[in-house]
């Protein structure tokens, strides 16, 4: 793909994203602001506040006037009002954020990495006892839901030997500071972090395996071997980096995976991250929040992507010459 | 292709493994009433028992047998992954060969499209579809196939191309067959090997996915699923009945996903020669 391609995919994308969300409340049966703004906002409705939200969202224009109006709300940071919390979808979104993407981020690197390892070194000894153990114990991982795996952690970890947090990403009331807290964070991210992790680990390193197979192959590898060059050094420096190429390609994607993995995982630790929003969200039919969230993780996804797709030619100058 | 695709996975062990896992979950779907003699809908006062002979796995908080509930879950995940996995490779096969053939401004447009789709996470755009439209099971299998055809799409495209340049193709086309006609004689018999992967890769998807929205709670609620079963199960992990109600419907759920992982990994490698003749095979 050109980078003309990559724009216009891109573009396609976000229309994608805003044409649900525009259009999925307004092509609903009944009040369009009830499917807005959600059942909890009728408790709230007063005949001066129907009038300004029909004001705020052209309710009683055509529909591209009332595209019109959503979109210079976005353009402002402005995502709605959630009734169930008081307070803009915006403001709600970021207070759970950090949590959401510090255990993202955390299994993001801790599986891409893991992953790369085991893929060159089972790569590296194909068809021996360990690649077959590997390819098989991580294959039968990837099929464990990641919420399975996150309550199979939190009901051993958590209720039989009692070592880790049940829920929560820090002690409540324990005024912890400094040093203290981080090793609060810490214990309470672990168990959601490493259900994550271990349900994401097959796919950079299947990913790097086949990969691995195929370089191996490749003439430079003899060249390396004829030069006398260390096994260790041929294994990392010389197939191992250059295995590693395709995994980075697949990050904006696992990204995605992982981000819809948290949703999950957080709502069996009750982690205070976005996904227990969601989950509190679907309960209660706030559906700007739902829209909110829906928008914000779709868009990292595909910034990601798109950061992904600009760096990858500078550091594999073969796509770079491919056109 | 002159490989056999039914010889392969037979021969490979994953193959093997995998068909084993998933006929266990069709005949267990398929006998469902023989094996019990409870209705997995009907609710009972004996709520919460534990596992006993008369109930092998116990009850659940409204008193309904969870050994009728695991077998009947059986034929709800079944039911999606295969309903999906058939209408969207229908749909796949659609936009693929159809790209491929017509080519041109029709072919661009579908592929940016398919390629937008990709980039977007599916599960957030179901969960966000399901959450304004609650779906029952058809509507459910309908919204996963309409959103799950685009990977298939590509792949099935690129193979489309490819064999459009063969030479049978050409004798047909100038001995004046239509597009249609090439298409649906020449070029979907010869996808094969593709068909069945991009199939699994659709049924594993759906049943992860249904499971994971029943998990959520979305849908429909009374329903007999796996995810439900988790679900209910994990408000009750401070008792110890996620022993017999929690472990085995999330231990049904990934049996089934890695019986399909095992028996893709399988058929992939018929299709990439480089995999092939490991020592797992």
């Amino acid at each position: 793909m050109t980078g003309k391609y990559h724009l216009i995919t891109y573009a396609v994308a976000f229309i994608i994203i805003l044409a649900l969300n525009f259009l999925l409340p307004r092509m609903m049966p009944g009040d369009p602001l009830t499917a807005i703004y959600g059942d909890e906002a009728l408790i709230a409705m007063t005949p001066e506040l129907q009038e300004h939200l029909v004001e705020r969202f052209a309710l009683d224009e055509p529909l591209w006037q009332q595209f019109g109006a959503y979109l210079g709300a976005l353009v402002s940071f402005d995502l709605g009002y959630s009734y169930y919390y008081n307070a803009s979808v915006f403001s709600v979104i970021i207070g759970s954020l950090p949590w959401t993407l510090l255990v993202v981020g955390t299994s993001l690197v801790l599986s891409t990495l893991l992953g790369i390892i085991l893929g060159i070194e089972s790569g590296w000894r194909r068809g021996s006892k360990t690649d077959r153990a590997l390819l098989t114990g991580l294959m039968g991982l990837n099929g464990f839901p990641d919420f399975f795996l996150g309550l199979v952690l939190l009901i051993v970890f958590g209720v039989v030997l009692g070592v880790a947090p049940l829920s929560g990403a820090v002690t409540p009331y324990a005024g912890l500071t400094g040093f203290a807290l981080f090793l609060d964070v810490l214990r309470h991210m672990a168990l959601p972090v490493a259900a994550l992790t271990l349900a994401h680990l097959a796919g950079s390193y299947l990913l790097t395996r086949n990969t691995m197979i195929t370089v191996l192959k490749a003439p430079f590898m003899l060249t390396a071997r004829a030069k006398g060059l260390k096994p260790g050094s041929i294994k990392y420096r010389h197939a191992g980096r250059n295995s590693m190429l395709p995994v980075l390609t697949m990050t904006g994607i696992w990204l995605g995976r992982l981000v819809t993995g948290a949703l999950f995982v957080e709502l069996v630790f009750a982690y205070p991250g976005v996904g227990q929003l969601t989950y509190q969200a679907l309960l209660s039919r706030d559906y700007p929040v739902i829209q909110g969230v829906f928008l914000m993780v779709a868009v990292s996804v595909l910034a990601v992507n798109f950061i992904v797709d600009m760096i990858y030619p500078h550091l594999d100058p073969r796509v770079r010459h491919a056109y | 292709m002159h490989i056999s695709l039914k010889r392969e996975i037979k021969r490979s062990h994953f193959g093997q493994a995998g068909l084993a896992l998933l006929a266990l979950v069709v005949i267990a779907a398929a006998i469902a009433p023989l094996l019990t003699a409870y209705d997995p809908d009907q609710q009972t006062a004996a709520s919460l028992l534990a596992p006993s002979a008369d109930h092998w796995l116990g009850t659940n908080h409204v008193g309904q047998d969870i050994w009728s509930q695991l077998l009947y879950g059986a034929r709800t995940s079944l039911a999606v992954g295969f309903g999906v996995g058939i209408l969207g490779l229908i749909l796949s096969i659609i936009f693929g060969v159809s790209s491929a053939l017509i080519g041109g401004i029709y072919d661009q447009i579908i592929m940016r499209i398919v390629d937008a789709l990709i980039v977007i996470p599916m599960i957030i755009m179901v969960i966000l579809v399901a959450a304004y439209i609650r779906p029952d099971l058809f509507i459910l299998i309908l919204l996963l196939a309409a959103l799950s055809w685009q990977g298939g799409a590509r792949v099935i495209r690129a193979q489309a191309l490819s064999l459009k340049e063969s030479g049978h193709i050409g004798a047909a086309r100038a001995m004046g067959a239509g597009r249609f006609y090439v298409a649906r004689r020449h070029i979907v018999p010869d996808l094969g090997p593709i068909l069945l992967v991009e199939f699994i890769y659709g049924v594993r998807r759906a049943v992860f996915i249904q499971a994971g929205l029943a998990f959520l709670g979305i849908g429909d609620p009374m329903l007999v699923s796996w995810g439900t079963m988790m679900r209910d199960a994990m408000s009750f992990s401070y008792l110890n009945v996620w022993q017999w109600w929690l472990i085995p419907a999330g231990v049904a759920l990934s049996l089934t996903i890695i019986g399909l992982t095992f028996v893709s990994h399988a058929a992939e490698s018929v299709l990439d020669p480089r995999l092939r003749g490991e020592a797992v095979a």
